[in-house]
C-alpha cells in the first residue's frame, strides 16, 4: 500500500526540517521522494511490476522492506535508480539469519553493515574500488551506503536509542560502502570464492570502521601480514572475550601485489594470518573475568597462544583501494556472519 | 496545496511477541533468571529476583544463562524455564 505524508513545501529546508521533527533521516540534506522520483526508481528494477512485493522484514521494528520503502529510500538517500538492484539484494543480505540483524541492532557495539560490491556493476554502476574506496566522492558508493543505512533507520528502526544500541556509533554508520579491485587483484574474484558465480554480487559484513595498517618498505609477504596480525590480536576486539569470528582483510593492491608476487594463494594467506593474529591466553585471562569464546579456546594453557579467530576461514580477504601502502583490518561485531548474494532485482 | 512525498517507513509486518500478562499475587510462585551473560545485567536482575521474593513470598528458582546476549533465548532452555518458573526476570544489554 502506499503512504503519503504531506511536507509545508518542497524545499530542501522543508523536508529537512519535516524530517528531523519525525526522528528521520541521518541529520544530512535529503532527496525528497515524490511519486515521479520513486516511480523512476522503481522502474529501473522489476519493482514496478509488485511494488508491494515484501523483500524482506527488518528487526526490531519489524517493517515492511517492500520494493517501493527500499525505492523510497534510495532516493532519499541520492541514489540513480540503476542502483536499486544492489541496494535490493543488500536488503536480502540484511534479512538472512546468520547476519543476525536483531542481535547488530540491539547490540551497544558500534557495528555498522560494510557493503561491497563484486563484478560487473562495479564498473556498470559507476563504484569507486580504487583510491579513496572507503572515503567521499564518489555517488555510487556514498549513496547505496546511505540508502542502506535509511533501510535501517526507517523501515527496520534501528534509530538511536530506541532501536539502536549503540554506545558511542561510529561514523560508518552514515554510509560504508566499497567496492572490490578485481582487476588489481592477483587472486580470484572474493564473491566467486564464496561460490557466488553471478556476474555482479554484494557482501554483507557488519563490522566495525576499517582499522589501518602500513608497510611502506617490506618486500616480503610475512612481513607486512604481520601488522596486519598485531592490528587483528587486541584486547578491545569483541573476539577477545566473547566470539571466534570474522576479520575482513582489505589489501590494497601494493601490499596485495608484493604478497601474491611471491607465491602466496588466498589460503596462503588466511593461514599465516590464522597463525600469527593471536595472544597469550593468560593476557586475556587477565583481562576478562568472562570469556565466551569457544570452548578448546578457554581450555588453552596460560602460555599457549590463542588465534584471535577460531579458523583460517574466518580471515575473509580482498583487494579495494589504490596506490599507496596502506590496508585495513574489519574486525567483526562478534555474533554475526557475513553474507554474499548475487546482485538481482 | 501541500506538497506530497512517499513515507520511508513502510508498513509493519508481523507484530513482536507480547509480554505475558504478570501475576497478580506471587507468593507461592517460582521466580527464575534468565541471565544473557552480562556481568551488570546478572546483578540487577538477580537483585531485583531476590528482593521480589522477599517481599513477595515467591521462591528462587536458580539462574539460567543463554548462549549470548546476542542471540534469542535457546528452546530448550526456554522450555525448561517454562517447567521451573512461573516468573521469569531477564533484560538486553548490560
Amino acid at each position: 500500500m502506499d503512504e503519503w505524508i504531506e511536507i509545508d513545501d518542497d524545499s530542501p529546508e522543508a523536508l529537512l526540517a519535516h524530517f528531523t521533527a519525525k526522528g528521520w533521516g541521518d541529520g544530512l540534506p535529503l532527496v525528497p521522494p515524490t511519486a515521479e522520483r520513486v516511480a523512476a526508481m522503481l522502474r529501473a528494477d522489476a519493482g514496478d511490476d509488485a511494488p508491494d512485493e515484501v523483500v524482506a522484514v527488518l528487526p526490531p521494528r519489524h517493517g515492511q522492506a517492500t520494493r517501493r520503502a527500499i525505492a523510497v529510500n534510495a532516493v532519499l538517500a541520492g541514489c540513480e535508480p540503476g542502483l536499486l538492484p544492489v541496494v535490493t539484494s543488500v536488503v536480502r543480505a540484511l534479512a538472512r539469519p546468520e547476519l543476525n540483524l536483531n542481535g547488530v541492532n540491539a547490540t551497544t557495539h558500534p557495528v555498522a553493515p560494510l557493503v561491497i560490491v563484486h563484478g560487473e556493476a562495479v564498473e556498470q554502476l559507476g563504484f569507486n574500488a580504487g583510491l579513496g574506496t572507503f572515503g567521499p566522492g564518489n555517488r555510487a558508493n556514498a549513496s547505496v551506503g546511505r540508502a542502506v543505512r535509511f533501510v535501517l533507520l526507517h523501515i527496520a528502526g534501528a534509530r538511536p536509542g530506541d532501536g539502536d544500541a549503540s554506545t558511542q556509533g561510529q561514523p560508518s554508520k552514515y554510509t560504508y560502502c566499497i567496492a572490490e579491485n578485481e582487476p588489481a587483484s592477483p587472486w580470484e574474484s572474493y564473491s566467486q570464492s564464496c561460490g557466488v558465480t553471478s556476474a555482479s554480487a554484494v557482501t554483507v559484513h557488519c563490522g566495525e570502521n576499517p582499522h589501518n595498517f602500513h608497510d611502506m618498505e617490506s618486500d616480503a609477504p610475512g612481513a607486512i601480514l604481520d601488522k596486519a596480525a598485531s592490528v587483528m590480536a587486541t584486547l578491545g576486539s569483541n573476539n577477545a572475550p566473547v566470539s571466534s569470528a570474522e576479520f575482513f582483510v582489505v589489501l590494497g593492491p601494493e601490499h596485495a601485489a608484493t604478497i601474491a608476487g611471491a607465491g602466496w594463494s588466498r589460503r596462503d594467506v588466511q593461514s599465516y594470518l590464522y597463525e600469527r593474529a593471536r595472544l597469550p591466553a593468560r593476557h586475556l585471562r587477565e583481562a576478562f573475568d568472562i570469556v565466551q569464546v569457544r570452548p578448546w579456546l578457554r581450555a588453552l594453557a596460560d602460555d599457549v597462544p590463542m588465534p584471535i579467530t577460531d579458523h583460517p576461514d574466518n580471515i575473509r580477504l580482498l583487494v579495494a583501494g589504490g596506490a599507496g601502502k596502506h590496508s585495513c583490518i574489519i574486525p567483526s561485531w562478534g555474533m554475526t556472519k557475513s553474507v554474499t548474494l548475487p546482485v538481482e532485482p | 496545496m501541500s506538497p506530497k512525498i512517499h513515507s520511508p517507513e513502510g508498513r509493519i509486518g508481523e507484530a513482536g511477541a507480547a509480554l505475558a500478562s504478570s501475576p497478580e499475587v506471587l507468593a507461592g510462585l517460582r521466580i527464575a533468571v534468565l541471565d544473557n551473560g552480562k556481568p551488570g545485567a546478572r546483578l540487577l536482575m538477580e537483585t531485583l529476583a531476590e528482593q521480589l521474593a522477599e517481599r513477595s513470598g515467591a521462591q528462587l528458582a536458580g539462574v539460567f544463562l543463554k548462549g549470548s546476549a546476542a542471540t534469542p533465548c535457546e528452546e530448550a532452555l526456554l522450555a525448561e524455564l517454562v517447567e521451573r518458573a512461573e516468573l521469569i526476570v531477564t533484560g538486553t544489554a548490560d
